[in-house]
């Protein structure tokens, strides 16, 4: 029942998730609504190509590069994979510690104790199961739902937010279309789906089934992602509207200021919601990306990984996977507590700008008939694939070169 | 006759790139770049270098190894300039196009690999390809690591396959006449560990694979192989090749595999079967996988009560090697009811002219094809046998189900992953090589 595509695009919806789609909606209200259309496109394009290449050649993505554009494309390829890997195992290691600090719970337990949880799960029980259990509990997403629609938006206002193009001039709107992008469609995502169809050894006449889960998935995920918009627009955009609170500044926001979103739900509860919320998408994605990460490095390099292997016969990808945990969550230690946010934010807005790369390559890959036969890109794949590359490879130069100009 | 010093061995990545030079008048011109090798014949053992691929200015050309002066780390003198362009597309082998990065199976460790550099050396007065680098050490060499830190590929233990274990997966084509290199060096393993090397491919290499082999070896690799395996290799092969192949199988696991199958399909398949496995298999998928019937054979021996010992022994020599098990020996009557059982030993000590009759164990121990699986083995232990009998209420002999699977049958699927194998690799019959 749960294909490879909804627990993918569910993945998407991880604490950096949550934090880059309620400080859009906290900040922009519907405004932002508009680029997760456009984005859930583009998400079900990219998606397919990669199922499609699983399905076709038999081989996960990083093997295709390595086929395809030799070693030294692989090696670097791999090093952007594993670093923004475990910066992203970082940003779900400060989602827990935020969620911990909502309860009064100093993070400097939390997350020890948190990476004692994920490297027992990672251990101990199958990845399957894992998967499942999170799942189950991501139905608390729909929470977001709830609230938004209790919250009584002007769904006037929201639907021109998501069906009319409205850019700010507001430097801080591009940082956080950027953001949006790189966490609704992360680099890993595409690598992580086409190995699990790999792994389920579909092949070619498996494509209608692949297609329609990746499509049902990723239209679900991005609706609970327009939830949290909504939800966050309704509330805290609003009440800074109306001048009952201040602006959200991205900079200095904390977790527990976006709890609010989820009150006209859960009323004095929400921090309570909106913190297990969090802890889930956490625990979940600190568990299954340092590990997958892992298995992809060493499938590129022809290294053994497998959790049956002693230590010392794979003694890569348990340091691989092992040194994802201990650097992440390491690295929410060393920063201070009020940037822990930031920390996760701007983890997304590197994602977004690396994604044109990793899209390059596979449109390149997707249309080479020597390795795709019958099954290479169709023009309209082709138009999307290649304008979501130009359009967010473009909005990441116009964001690298802002950052730059005014760091000078 | 080639001269190609001062070079002994060593790997093309480190020749790949290197200047090519020609001497005119005493003086030496590079004339290009060393791109790749190409091997006419990849069939041999350890194949042999024919040309070397120079990038000029003017594009790719050949040249033959007949025209090398020399060839080491600071690059190769050719004796005369390359006029051949390099062909389109033939038939030859490049070494780093086809190979570098792609992936191969390891036919001595039975795993997929990926090629990471390969190694060349001098012998018997040609350059040789010898072996694949598949380690750390061959990456770091690709990745220019031993500019960057001298020393340290040389402090990696090395990881190399003999030339004669490398099976490429690329070259696996059904259509092709001759035998592929992967296909004839993947014969020579043992079923299961053929089977091993076929769990560890893509479902896609699997079925080419399945494909590629003959009849009789599909099938003895087919039983060592998972259900879902199994399923979607005989998706990918075409009604007849796997009715063909599940006709080679034992009639125990042929019917374990159809009945993971769709009943319309397992239709399709006895279709193109002869008619009498086609029934055996029909009534061993009526039953569960977890009691006597589902784990029993039909592919025993039977034999009259009336014949002698000697001509028992003439017909058991005549029918053996077709057989699975042929260490009991089945009496029943011409209604195929059972009436007793005879070792292999029994037969063997008693006198020629003996009767069957007279010879035969009458004290019999059999279970019903509803017995459940864990009490057949239990059976089997407690009475010391190398197989049991499956009879229906009449008495009817339906069917044995040997200790191997009894033993399957109990044991789980994870704990059997960790026994150790008890068979060593090559033991089995090597295919003639071709070319």
């Amino acid at each position: 029942m749960l294909g490879p595509g909804f627990v993918t695009a569910s993945a998407g919806n991880d604490v950096g998730g949550i934090a880059t789609y309620s400080q859009a909606g906290a900040k922009f209200g519907y405004e932002t609504l508009w680029t997760l259309v456009a984005l859930t496109v583009s998400l079900i394009v990219v998606q397919e190509m990669a199922g499609r290449m699983g399905a076709v050649t038999g081989q996960g993505l990083a093997g295709l590069i390595r086929e395809n554009f030799g070693l030294r494309t692989t090696f670097l390829a791999m090093l952007a994979l594993f670093f923004i890997n475990t910066g992203i195992t970082a940003t779900e290691f400060a989602g827990i510690g935020a969620a911990a600090e909502i309860f009064h719970v100093s993070r400097y337990v939390a997350v020890p104790l948190a990476t004692i949880v994920v490297f027992l799960l990672v251990l101990r029980l199958p990845n399957k199961i894992v998967e499942r259990i999170f799942v189950i509990f991501s139905l608390i997403y729909l929470s977001y739902v709830v609230s938004g629609v209790l919250a009584h938006p002007n769904w006037h206002e929201v639907v021109v937010g998501s069906f009319v193009p409205h850019v700010e001039r507001d430097p801080v709107f591009l940082v956080t279309v950027v953001g949006l992008i790189g966490t609704t469609i992360s680099p890993y995502m595409q690598f992580f789906l086409q190995s699990a169809v790999v792994d389920k050894g579909s092949r070619a006449r498996d494509l209608p089934a692949i297609r329609a889960d990746i499509i049902v998935g990723s239209i679900l995920a991005i609706v609970l992602a327009g939830f949290m918009i909504i939800a966050n627009g309704a509330t805290i955009f609003q009440a800074t509207q109306l001048h009952h609170a201040a602006p959200i500044d991205i900079d200095t926001a904390q977790a527990q200021d976006y709890a609010r979103a989820l009150e006209p739900l859960a009323g004095e509860a929400a921090a309570l919601l909106f913190a297990f919320g969090i802890l889930n998408a956490g625990v979940f994605t600190a568990t299954v990306l340092p590990l997958s990460t892992a298995y992809i490095v060493c499938e590129a390099f022809g290294l053994e990984a497998s959790l049956d292997r002693r230590f010392r016969e794979a003694a890569v990808f348990y340091t691989l996977f092992g040194g994802a945990i201990v650097l992440g969550a390491g690295l929410v230690l060393l920063v201070p507590k009020d940037s822990l946010l930031k920390l996760i934010f701007y983890a997304q807005v590197v994602q977004g700008v690396l994604l044109p790369f990793e899209l390059i390559l596979m449109l390149l890959i997707v249309n080479r008939k020597r390795v795709m036969g019958d099954h290479v890109n169709s023009t309209l794949g082709n138009v999307i694939g290649w304008g979501t590359a130009v359009v967010i490879g473009g909005l990441a130069l116009v964001y690298v070169w802002q950052s730059v100009s005014s760091a000078i | 006759m080639a001269i190609i010093a001062p070079f002994h061995e060593g790997f093309v990545s480190e020749l790949v790139g290197r200047p090519a030079f020609l001497e005119r008048g005493g003086v030496r011109a590079t004339i290009g770049r060393i791109a790749d090798f190409v091997v006419e014949h990849p069939e041999d053992t350890f194949p042999r270098i024919d040309a070397v691929i120079v990038k000029t200015r003017a594009g790719q050309r050949a040249v033959p190894v007949a025209d090398l002066v020399s060839l080491d780390a600071e690059g190769m003198l050719v004796a005369a300039e390359p006029t051949v362009e390099r062909p389109p597309d033939d038939a030859a082998l490049y070494l780093v196009e086809d190979l570098f990065d792609k992936q191969i199976v390891d036919v001595d460790g039975r795993k997929v690999v990926r090629i990471n550099d390969i190694e060349v050396a001098r012998t018997a007065g040609s350059l040789r390809v010898v072996a694949a680098d598949i380690g750390v050490g061959g990456l770091l060499r690709r990745l220019g690591a031993a500019r960057l830190v001298p020393g340290l590929i040389e402090r990696i233990p090395r990881s190399l396959i003999a030339w004669d274990n490398v099976a490429p997966l690329h070259d696996l084509n059904p259509t092709q006449i001759q035998l592929s290199v992967a296909e004839h060096r993947l014969a020579r393993l043992h079923p299961s560990e053929l089977a091993d090397v076929i769990s560890d491919l893509s479902a896609q290499d699997a079925a080419r694979v399945v494909g590629s082999l003959d009849d009789e070896t599909a099938a003895d690799a087919f039983e060592h192989l998972d259900a879902d395996i199994q399923r979607s290799i005989i998706e990918d092969l075409g009604t007849e090749r796997a009715a063909d192949i599940i006709e080679e199988m034992d009639s125990d696991d042929a019917a374990d595999l159809l009945g993971e199958l769709s009943e319309e399909r397992q239709e399709e398949l006895l279709a193109e079967m002869d008619a009498e496995t086609a029934d055996d298999l029909r009534e061993l998928v009526a039953y569960a996988d977890d009691t006597a019937g589902g784990l029993m054979t039909t592919d025993y021996v039977w034999i009259y009560p009336h014949r002698t010992v000697g001509a028992t022994i003439e017909k058991l020599r005549e029918i053996a090697p077709e057989r699975e098990f042929i260490y009991y020996l089945y009496v029943t009557d011409q209604a195929e009811k059972l009436l007793g059982v005879l070792s292999l030993r029994t037969l063997l000590l008693s006198s020629p002219e003996a009767t069957i009759h007279s010879v035969m164990d009458q004290d019999i121990v059999t279970v019903n094809p509803d017995t459940k699986a864990e009490d057949v083995a239990s059976t089997i232990a407690r009475y010391d046998l190398l197989a049991c009998p499956v009879t229906d209420e009449h008495g009817t002999l339906v069917g044995i189900v040997t200790v191997d699977d009894a033993i399957d049958a109990i044991i789980p699927q994870r704990l059997k992953k960790k026994l150790p194998r008890f068979t060593k690799p090559h033991q089995h019959r090597r295919l003639e090589q071709t070319g």
